[in-house]
């Protein structure tokens, strides 16, 4: 069987252009969108000042000072970039989104029609440019790999040729950066001479996974043409009533119905690497679009995909129901997923005994279902990090996003071996069960009835002797133990995020505290209970 | 692949691939003439730590309620028990309206911090609705009682962690049938006076009220 020729049509720095859409960045100034704090695209002037992506934060920052820092918003991008989408669609129906930003489809038909490949790579990037994105480049060639590739060059290759146009591209192109970097050390460093391996060996030294490389890398699929054929039986249907009019609602929903589809393919040992997701509203439209994954699609990244692509059709076809065109004019009744290509399952190796597996998928389910209730920001983990303080030393992270704490716990060990604590200062004796965030006020007083003062040096203007707050009990009394004051003086060089105060661990009667003074007002950070 | 989620990794239930129905049916066969029994013993967690002394196991299903006053150390005992959770490898979870838990506090107590999952902000409207949805999943559920709860909505708490073979440990005046009613009576804490020294422990007055007679003790809580 041969590989399908295939157009590619890439908007280059979609998330740049999507931004300055949206009116979240400025039209001609450098702008940078992370991804966890790496740069995930970046604009052209961004790139003049010799911002490249996949560097950290801070060094942008360094290289373009100035520099418009925005976070990665691909639920967004997708919306915008869904007129685009459209657009093409009228041209050619069996339209794929790879990613927001860009497409491909099979120029079989299309291109018969339109008089050509060259007819027809004019004419969508004509429709782009018509959908508003100026710089849109087209390319076509056998498999879409290659036809992305000739995209970025916006050529097109001719066809049985693209083993050839794909043999000067570097390895690194494949996009798997471990293979990449094992194929350069081996002295591989092009696709071509990639490709010239023979068969077996590649099988033999690399694996499956290899083999899919090296297919690509040859112009081939990635997978081999198979011949199962997905049941019709697979399609997973869920119907909406009421109508869904906002996207979580039915994108709670799709999260269920990906759910269920991968659980049928992973017990039928198969993988889905491109799903259509359909929809029907109550005035009987009809809208499908399917996406595609190099890899096998999750759950969780296949309901991500159908929440972006709900959100782009339901946002954008109820904002003016009126002369929303090819968008929605009603809320959503039935949605449906289709597994349009599916391949054998080579993928992850579960624990042998399965552990307890089971429990915690249940638990993931459940939390994800709270999410869906009060919002996703609202169930958090705790991740311990360095810090100074009992809030600081504890980052809650939302549930789904990983657990990386901000500041290590341990600093890093410099050249010499000191004997100082990595966080020097910290508030030490055992962590407080209640932590108030933002502080309670509170009054801290000396026997004379005067509020109790630090000097800049440190010095204690007369030992506490009365606390009264809100949160203790009776509203406080006489103290009868104290311990501190531990001085912090934070960031002293940077001056908006400096922070002088000092802790004191105060106990009135049975109840101890930590408490904090800054700028002469106390407050209650933490009790002891 | 892309960006990944800790849920990616979680297994689903289909362990076995479907393609060999024979080789299927053999292994669910050795299956089910290996796994244990379930004994009553299985449906007990052992608590942890130095409460562990007076309240030796939660049972699945058993509502406890713990009471006492700010600072009089009603979290660090509900954090003892929700320690039973984590010891067993199995989830714990809390629902914490004003988002206040000390997370150290309850690592110290023996909670996994990566299998405590805590909800906060939930409005009154939503707080039963949520609990419920807890303890459909999560072995040991810690829920702060708001004011103003209304006692069918925790009777039918009660009822769902029996149901679901889950604890329910809730914090504060609770308006419904307990198992267990844990009260923490205070205690002095040790290593400072005034103005030395730093706080280092503290021994708990507790008083545990079950099926039989009260219960006192003192619980040793150390740094």
């Amino acid at each position: 069987m041969e590989t399908a020729r295939t157009l590619c049509l890439w908007c280059p720095d979609w998330p740049v252009v999507a931004a300055r859409r949206r009116g979240d960045a400025p039209d001609d100034a450098p702008i940078a969108v992370l991804e966890r704090s790496r740069v995930f695209a970046c604009s052209a002037e961004a790139r003049a000042q010799d911002v490249v992506i996949g560097m950290r934060r801070r060094e942008a920052e360094t290289l373009a000072p100035g520099i418009t820092v925005l976070e990665v918003d691909l639920s967004g991008d997708t919306r915008m970039f869904e007129p685009v989408a459209r657009a093409v669609e009228d041209l050619a129906p069996r339209l794929v989104l790879e990613r927001p930003g860009m497409l491909s489809f099979p120029t079989r038909g299309p291109s018969r029609y339109f008089g050509g490949d060259e007819k027809l790579v004019e004419r969508i990037i004509e429709v782009a440019r018509v959908a508003g994105v100026p710089d849109a480049r087209a390319g076509i060639a056998d498999g879409i790999f290659a036809a992305r590739l000739a995209a970025r060059r916006g050529v097109i290759v001719v066809p049985g040729e693209t083993s050839e146009f794909l043999a000067p591209w570097p390895v690194g192109t494949l996009g798997d950066e471990e293979l990449g970097s094992l194929l350069c050390r081996l002295g591989l460093s092009t696709l071509g001479a990639f490709a010239a391996l023979p068969v077996p060996s590649v099988l033999a030294r690399f694996g499956s996974h290899g083999l899919g490389m090296y297919r690509l890398s040859r112009g081939e699929d990635e997978h081999p043409p198979s011949l199962t054929v997905p049941p019709p039986d697979l399609v997973e249907t869920c119907e909406l009533d009421p109508p869904a009019e906002r996207v979580d609602e039915a994108a709670f929903a799709a999260k269920v119905l990906a759910d269920r589809l991968l659980g049928r393919l992973e017990a039928m040992g198969l993988a889905c690497t491109h799903v259509v997701v359909e929809a029907e509203t109550e005035h009987g439209e009809h809208l499908a679009r399917g996406w595609r994954h190099e890899g096998a699609l999750t759950a969780a990244m296949l309901a991500e995909r159908v929440r972006w692509q709900l959100d782009g059709w339901l946002t954008d076809g109820l904002r003016d129901r009126a002369t929303a065109r090819g968008g929605l004019t009603g809320g959503l009744t039935l949605l449906r997923l289709v597994p349009e290509q599916v391949i054998p399952a080579t993928g992850r190796q579960l624990g042998f005994w399965g552990g307890d597996a089971a429990g915690a998928d249940r638990c993931a389910r459940v939390l994800a279902r709270v999410q869906g209730i009060i919002g996703p920001e609202n169930v958090v983990t705790a991740v311990p990090q360095g810090g100074r303080t009992p809030g600081e030393r504890v980052r809650w992270v939302p549930w789904g996003e990983p657990r990386e704490p901000l500041r290590p716990i341990e600093a890093v060990v410099g050249p010499v071996h000191s004997e100082v604590p990595s966080w020097p200062g910290g508030v030490p004796g055992p962590p407080p069960a209640r932590v108030f965030d933002p502080p309670v006020p509170a009054t801290l007083l000396d026997v004379t009835g005067a509020e109790v003062s630090v000097s800049g040096r440190g010095e204690v203007s007369a030992p506490p002797a009365l606390l009264r707050s809100a949160v203790l009990v009776g509203g406080g009394g006489e103290i009868t133990g104290w311990a501190g004051p531990w001085a912090h003086d934070v960031r002293w060089w940077d001056r908006r995020t400096r922070s002088r105060c000092t802790y004191w661990q105060v106990a009135v009667g049975e109840m101890a505290c930590l408490v904090k003074v800054k700028q002469g007002q106390a407050a209650i950070e933490a009790i002891y209970d | 692949m892309a960006s990944s989620s800790p849920t990616d990794s979680v297994p689903g239930d289909a362990v076995i691939p479907l393609r060999d129905p024979e080789a299927r049916a053999r292994l669910y066969e050795v299956a089910r003439v290996g796994a244990p029994l379930l004994l009553a013993k299985d449906r007990l967690l052992p608590v942890p730590g130095p409460l562990g002394a007076l309240v030796p196991e939660l049972r699945r299903g058993m509502v406890v309620a713990v009471t006492g006053v700010p600072g009089g150390g009603a979290t660090t005992l509900a954090f003892g028990l929700v320690a039973a959770a984590s010891a067993a490898g199995e989830w714990a979870g809390a629902l914490c309206p004003d988002h206040t838990l000390g997370a150290l506090a309850a690592s110290a107590a023996g909670v996994d911090l990566t299998r405590f999952a805590v909800v906060r902000d939930v409005p009154l409207d939503r707080w039963a609705v949520v609990a419920a949805a807890l303890l459909d999943a999560i072995t040991v559920v810690l829920v702060e009682v708001p004011r103003g709860v209304r006692a069918a909505d925790a009777r039918r708490l009660v009822s769902r962690a029996r149901e679901r073979g889950a604890v329910l440990v809730t914090l504060g005046e609770w308006p419904a049938a307990a198992a267990l009613r844990i009260h923490a009576e205070g205690g002095e804490w040790n290593g400072f006076r005034m103005g030395d020294g730093i706080l280092t422990s503290r021994n708990l007055s507790v008083r545990v009220e079950g099926s039989g007679a009260p219960l006192h003790g003192l619980v040793s809580l150390a740094s």
